[in-house]
């Protein structure tokens, strides 16, 4: 599979008010093929937040670049489209004109929007609420409405920010197994950031585990686990196994992170 | 139905559990029932030391004579026609208030250089009452409606400004980054985020104005005016009707409230989103 996205010798530094200029991420490269589910995988502080912001073009490499199909991204880029934790729904706009939102200002005409907007309603199981506002709505229904507007403005990747820390374990479960199964339909290129070792393993194709600050990439591991995958998943011995393994290269980032800032 | 309190904020229809509340909440029934008692013990209050004479009436007419005066007032229809004239002057110098402050407060918001224009003339209108325009409105417009609105216009239009100035500031940045990175231009952005995202802060600041631009008419009204209740205020403290006084001044607490309570459907009307949030 030909390279989509890529970081090349990516570093980013944040200048402080006082004191030391802060690295959050030094001299990362990694390659993301077409249609791959990469996690980023890191303990909080280890910079994959702004990896993430690098790749939506939200903010630049201080060195390094960052490319979408070679062409260097220099500015917000919609064709990496971007999910945010905190959903980011517009709160004056119902499910239906959220969703019609990239549509509309692609200039498309009201009635093919609207049909576009309701197939992809369908898609994240929220028939129904299409006249809902976002504040009627559960976090899970909430982030299933920034996944449909997203996918509406058909981006070529898709960026993940920690799309399900903010819901509970039983409906991220949920939107877990909802996600892999657009993603086998839809075989969007993803790029998923979490710091569960557990997420991470349910999701990806592929696990980028990050160092504690500043980011480095520490490993790439292939998650060969058997797809269409499912959440009990979990029972299976190779697993296990694979957990223990990322949990082995996590460890000493973790407990490193914790004593500096302790 | 008269409710204390701060205009706008409604009473849950239930009542919730006290914990973790400074201020204990009672039952709405409990509520209206202490309130009835409370209006009762004030006008019993009203009612025996004027009768008693402990207070004479040139000091505060009897209730009896208050309600009589307003029987008068109403039958002639003088009162509802000062009643109109005020309501027509506020919502004329108001609606133009509007129509000049909201598009220059947005456009000091986006727009810095008009920001630049702005900011003196606002740092040194802001501070003066509208009074004090009546010396210069009355020589450029005589004492006529036009001067009127005018009054309310001048102490109506900068508030709107400075609240229409504040609320795009106020939209999520998140919200922005999020439309750009659907694939929103600079005026999709405007038209679709900033201007729906800043609505709820400029339709709270034409509340808060409205009231004021009430407050503008009646001084206006009291300096020079034919009509209005101002004038019906002052023309009544000239006759020595100190219970024609109280009558006008409960007309323009009726006539403001009604006018708050308009407005609030109005907001709830253009801000449906925002009717889920309020509780």
């Amino acid at each position: 599979m030909p390279v989509i996205l890529s970081a090349d010798h990516v570093s980013k530094v944040f200048a402080t008010g006082r004191g030391d200029p802060i690295v959050a991420i030094d001299d990362l490269s990694v390659d993301i093929e077409e249609g791959e589910f990469v996690c980023l995988l890191g303990a909080s502080g280890c910079g994959k937040s702004t990896m993430l912001n690098m790749f939506a073009g939200f903010t630049q490499p201080t060195q390094g670049s960052v490319r979408l199909r070679g062409t260097p991204i220099t500015s917000i880029e919609p064709r990496c489209g971007m999910v945010f934790q905190s959903y980011a729904l517009f709160p004056w706009k119902t499910v239906r004109t959220n969703v019609e939102f990239g549509l509309k200002v692609r200039g498309m005409a009201k009635r093919e929007r609207r049909e576009r907007a309701q197939f992809f309603i369908d898609m994240v199981k929220l028939t129904g609420f299409e006249d809902h506002y976002p504040t009627e709505l559960s976090g899970g229904m909430q982030q299933r409405v920034t996944l449909a507007r997203l996918l509406a403005t058909d981006p070529e990747v898709l960026l993940m920010d920690e799309p399900f820390a903010a819901l509970d374990a039983m409906t991220r479960q949920v939107m877990q197994e909802e996600l892999l199964r657009i993603h086998e339909s839809s075989r969007k290129t993803t790029v998923f950031i979490t710091h569960s070792i557990d997420e991470a393993l349910i999701l990806s194709s592929r696990i980028v585990v990050l160092s504690a600050r500043p980011g480095r990439v520490k490993a790439i591991l292939d998650n060969n686990l058997p797809s269409p995958r499912h959440v009990d998943v979990q029972l299976s011995p190779e697993y296990a196994e694979l957990k223990k393994q990322i949990w082995d290269l996590v460890e000493s980032e973790v407990r490193h992170h914790d004593d500096t800032q302790g | 139905m008269v409710t204390l309190g701060p205009v706008g904020e409604t009473t849950p229809a239930t009542a919730v559990t006290d914990q973790g509340h400074l201020r204990r909440r009672i039952a709405v029934p409990w509520m209206v029932l202490i309130s009835l008692t409370s209006v009762v013990v004030v006008m019993t209050l009203w009612y025996v030391s004027t009768e008693f004479g402990w207070i004479l009436p040139i000091f505060l007419p009897k209730p009896i004579t208050v309600l009589q005066e307003a029987q008068r007032a109403f039958a002639g229809g003088l009162l509802l026609t000062d009643v109109w004239m005020s309501s027509q002057r506020v919502f004329l110098g108001f609606a133009l208030a509007g129509v000049v402050a909201i598009p220059l407060g947005v456009a000091m918001a986006i727009w810095a250089p008009a920001k630049a224009i702005l900011d003196p003339f606002v740092s040194l209108l802001r501070p003066l009452p509208s009074i004090t325009w009546i010396p210069l409105t009355m020589l450029w417009l005589g004492i006529g409606e036009s001067q009127k609105v005018a009054i309310v216009f001048m102490g109506s239009w900068i508030y709107i400004l400075l609240y229409t100035y504040e609320s795009p500031t106020r939209v999520d940045p998140l919200l922005i980054r999020a439309a750009r990175n659907l694939g929103a231009r600079d005026l999709d952005v405007m038209t679709e985020v900033i201007l729906p995202g800043a609505l709820p802060g400029i339709i709270t600041g034409l509340k808060v104005t409205l009231a004021i631009s009430w407050s503008c008419v009646l001084s206006a009204e009291m300096v020079a005016a034919q009509s209005g209740l101002g004038a019906m205020i002052w023309q009544a403290k000239d006759w020595g009707n100190l219970a024609l006084v109280l009558v006008g001044m409960l007309c323009i607490s009726i006539t403001v409230l009604v006018a708050d309570q308009a407005a609030n459907l109005i907001e709830r009307l253009l801000l449906p989103w925002e009717r889920n949030r309020r509780h």
